[in-house]
């Protein structure tokens, strides 16, 4: 009994010592390649910044007109620091999945081949996202501009609606590269923009319909009697 | 003649055969026009006229240049010109987009071309323009009493704001010389000026509205050249033309001033104060007073771009503008103030917000429209009960306003 009780412990013992000799270099394989991985992402960060900002691409951007649409406030990255941190984490990320490759976990083996196959549908949706951010922003600001010179009333809703929907398509057209159940984001997106037009045609023609009536009536009498501005600007 | 503007480079081979047919000439006036076929053929007609009187025996000719109308100016032009022949006339089109900068430029570089010791530029839509104008406004240049030649005009006080609140404060402000109009519709250069201009390629920023004016003015001031301002009597625009989109004035007018701004940066930082330029011929008479306008429209436009485009102004004004400007939120119609000196220092903002390109330059431009509504609106009720040395006084109230901005504007340009 004594024997047997001892057989279980010193095995238990030795399948444990086993186990984490054969996990320990694995680990420690796994610490290397993710402190690679931070290494090299830091480095490839510093010249990637070094050498946008020796392009100048902060005075081309702004030349642009790409640095307005980053985004409002003292602290939004230029674009060359946001370059960078998307160089880093790219190549930081590879060093993690390369980490967890090397830990032959079950359940991960070719993980690293998965993720990397994956990888262009991936920068192909984050580059629709950018653009369709920078686009959105660039849309609502001239459709409020133009609104305000028009002394349209409600113009911040009308640029807030612009910027909306041109997000969500960027949204939808990022979704269906990525794959994710595109049928369903097609479905969802057709439906949801369809019916938002439908709504707004049966709220305006029926519900509203004086209201609509008489905000026409009362543009089109003020548009033919408006005598433009009192002064002559050049 | 290898440097500088050149024909070739701005006009497509019929132009330049048309242009090289008038041969060498001593005065060239350029009629330079975009969709004006309304008024165009007549001020051909008055500048043939006008140079056959002032400058009889000489050799001189007429140059139309259109920026690719399609309302036909070109064609009623031609009709126009094979009737009268006062002094010859030559027609030409520019090639590709649409612009009345190319048309201008082709102008310069026609003038340049035919040997011209001076040139006169002529918008096609200053109706108002008479036989009588074209001897004062070239003379100087083909005299060599003066590089450059701006027009003055009688105006009321509503006329022209832009001109009085912006263009010409601003001007003055920046390189220290009064001229009553910038880029007035009207205005002639000497060969050396023309010599002066920079290669067609460097033009390339200006390809529609009134860059290229503005560059022959920035050259004129930026080189040291001679300045001469004369009278011509009212100017009047086409009454019948549609309006333009008060927004995209800006954007052309302003946008080519604030260009200057950063192409002869080193010109002008450190001029302070002004001198009148000098003028010839008869100075015209003050300007009128505003009379009995109704500034609703224009505060009703100010209050709204204060509650909607605030994100947008946050971005090319200071913090210190901003709380200047939120008070005039709650001034009413009737009693509405927008001081010159406020109105100088959003200026100021604009230009350097404009240089340092914090958002789309079309954009800022456009988001100034409001702010220039505001002040106009104070500046009809500042000066509607004024007489007429009231009036001067409230447009000199202006150009000092921006001349005592100078300082602070030239220390945070970069």
């Amino acid at each position: 009994m004594q024997q047997q009780w001892s057989d279980i412990v010193l095995d238990a013992i030795r399948d444990v010592g086993q186990r984490i000799l054969f996990a320990t270099p694995r680990l420690l394989a796994a610490l290397t390649l993710i402190l690679l991985g931070w290494i090299v992402a830091a480095l490839v960060r510093r010249v990637t910044v070094r050498v946008l900002a020796a392009a100048d691409l902060d005075v081309r951007c702004a030349r642009w007109g790409l640095t307005g649409v980053l985004g409002r406030g003292a602290h939004r990255p230029s674009p060359t620091e946001l370059l960078g941190r998307l160089a880093y984490w790219a190549i930081f990320l590879v060093g993690l999945l390369m980490a967890v490759e090397a830990l032959e976990m079950p359940g991960t083996r070719g993980a690293v081949g998965a993720v990397l196959a994956f990888l262009p549908h991936v920068i192909v949706a984050v580059l629709v996202v950018v653009g369709g951010w920078m686009l959105a922003q660039f849309l609502a600001q001239a459709v409020l501009i133009a609104a305000v010179n028009a002394q349209v009333a409600g113009a911040s809703l009308l640029a807030t609606a612009v910027r909306w929907l041109v997000l969500t398509v960027a949204a939808a057209v990022a979704l269906t590269e990525l794959g994710v159940a595109r049928e369903m984001v097609l479905l969802v997106f057709g439906i949801a923009f369809g019916g938002a037009v439908l709504a707004l045609s049966l709220a305006f023609g029926l519900g509203a319909r004086e209201l609509a009536r008489q905000a026409l009536e009362s543009y089109l009498t003020r548009a033919r009697q408006d005598p433009g501005e009192p002064v002559s600007h050049v | 003649m290898a440097d500088g503007l050149t024909l070739e480079t701005a006009l497509p081979p019929d132009g330049t055969a048309a242009v090289e047919a008038l041969g060498p000439v001593e005065a060239l006036v350029a009629v330079t026009a975009l969709n004006q076929a309304r008024t165009a053929p007549a001020v051909v007609s008055a500048v043939a006229a006008g140079l056959a009187r002032g400058f009889a025996g000489r050799k001189t000719a007429v140059l139309f240049v259109d920026g690719g109308s399609q309302d036909g100016t070109l064609e009623a032009v031609n009709q126009q010109a094979s009737a009268d022949a006062a002094v010859p006339v030559a027609s030409a089109r520019v090639s590709g987009r649409p612009g009345r900068g190319r048309a201008v430029l082709a102008a310069l570089a026609a003038a340049r071309h035919v040997g011209a010791r001076a040139a006169g530029l002529v918008d096609a839509g200053l109706a108002s323009i008479t036989v009588e104008w074209i001897e004062p406004l070239l003379g100087p240049a083909l005299n060599g009493d003066a590089d450059y030649v701006s027009p003055s005009y009688s105006r009321a006080l509503t006329e022209g704001t832009l001109t009085t609140n912006l263009l010409a404060p601003l001007v003055r402000s920046l390189f220290g010389k009064r001229f009553q109009e910038v880029l007035g519709g009207c205005a002639a250069v000497s060969s050396a000026l023309l010599d002066a201009l920079p290669p067609a390629e460097e033009w390339a920023d200006e390809p529609t509205g009134q860059g290229a004016e503005m560059r022959v003015l920035g050259q004129a001031l930026a080189g040291d050249h001679a300045l001469v301002e004369v009278h011509l009597g009212r100017k009047e625009v086409d009454p019948g033309a549609a309006p333009a989109d008060l927004a995209h004035t800006l954007v052309d007018a302003v946008g080519p001033l604030f260009r200057l701004m950063e192409r002869h940066a080193g010109e002008w930082q450190d001029v302070r104060g002004s001198v009148p330029v000098p003028r010839r011929g008869p100075a015209g008479p003050g300007p009128r007073a505003a009379g009995d306008v109704r500034p609703d429209r224009m505060v009703r436009a100010f209050h709204l771009g204060l509650k909607d485009l605030l994100p947008l102004w946050e971005q090319a004004v200071t913090e210190e503008t901003l709380g200047q400007l939120y008070p005039l939120g709650l001034l009413g119609p009737d009693d509405f103030r927008f001081q010159p000196s406020l109105w100088a220092r959003v200026i100021a903002d604009f230009a350097v917000a404009h240089h340092e390109r914090r958002l789309p330059r079309d954009h800022l431009l456009r988001a100034l429209t409001p702010l220039y509504l505001g002040r106009v609106a104070a500046f009809v009720l500042e000066t509607q009960a004024a007489s007429s040395p009231g009036a001067a006084d409230a447009l000199e109230r202006v150009c000092l306003a921006f001349e005592a901005e100078k300082p602070a504007l030239s220390a945070r340009w970069r």
